[in-house]
């Protein structure tokens, strides 16, 4: 959280501050901790501290800026600091491969040879949900981040603490991967060659 | 071709384009061109849709059914009596 530029906020603009501009955040939240943790329990409790905290240090917090990126970075520092940890998630992911990925001709080679648009028409179930949580965990959330929520490089960026290079080659490596899962459901869907 | 011949950074950048537009981070100009570049390019115009198909179904599966009610609850009470737990 950045302290460099505190306000004082008398109480009760503190409580309209976090009932106007917090609290409508809260269904985005919610799937983004249920997308982190990939359980019922823990992402309401994750999302239930990342609240309280976010009151707690509501003084860090510019009326002006986005509320929606704030808290959606002391959401992913709580998941990392007292989630992760007990958690059976792999470590991170290599980012020196990922560069290394990014930057080789791999990234030339034609889109998604096996995966057409009706093969994911088909996808009625929980196909693409099972295939997004099936990700690394730092995967999961840049796609979580961009495609459900909106959120710029720029953005990803702060809430991530990682240069923007970073998040560019990650979403890219993340889609690939995706890709891949889905490639996959398909083929046991009966598309074969699409 | 070698990758600094002229006949290289004259063709068009359409990887990087396809996932500037796909992340967000497309100029208006930049969309336009990419528009005018997949109507003569069709592995470009599949692999755009094809994206744009997966983004469209992340977007109607994986957004939840939203927070439980009783969790929301449960954060305003303790917000409105000012006691966080920690």
């Amino acid at each position: 959280m950045e302290e460099n530029s505190n306000q004082q906020y008398s109480e009760s603009e503190k409580h309209r501050i976090f009932h106007s501009e917090f609290m409508p955040h809260i269904n985005s939240m919610h799937n983004f901790a249920y997308r982190l943790t990939l359980d019922a329990d823990d992402s309401s409790d994750l999302v239930q501290d990342t609240y309280l905290k976010a009151y707690r240090f509501i003084d860090s917090f510019q009326q002006g800026t986005n509320a929606k990126a704030w808290l959606f970075r002391i959401l992913k520092n709580s998941f990392i600091n007292d989630y992760r940890k007990k958690s059976k998630e792999p470590s991170k992911v290599d980012y020196q491969e990922v560069e290394t990925y990014y930057n080789s001709d791999d990234v030339n080679r034609q889109i998604t040879p096996d995966l057409r648009v009706e093969a994911l028409q088909d996808m009625i179930g929980d196909e693409i949900s099972n295939a997004l949580n099936s990700l690394e965990v730092d995967f999961r959330t840049v796609i979580i981040l961009c495609d459900l929520e909106g959120f710029k490089y720029d953005e990803m960026a702060k809430i991530l603490d990682i240069p923007i290079g970073t998040v560019r080659s990650r979403l890219h490596r993340a889609r690939n991967l995706l890709k891949e899962k889905l490639t996959d459901y398909a083929r046991k869907m009966g598309y074969k060659n699409t | 071709m070698p990758p600094d011949s002229p006949e290289a950074s004259k063709k068009f950048p359409c990887r990087e384009m396809l996932q500037k537009i796909l992340d967000g981070d497309a100029t208006p100009e930049q969309q336009q061109q990419f528009k005018a570049h997949m109507d003569e390019c069709l592995p470009c115009l599949k692999g755009y849709e094809l994206e744009m198909a997966i983004k469209a179904l992340l977007k109607t599966k994986c957004n939840g059914n939203g927070a439980p009610p009783d969790l929301i609850e449960k954060i305003k009470k303790q917000i409105s009596q000012n006691t966080p737990l920690h």
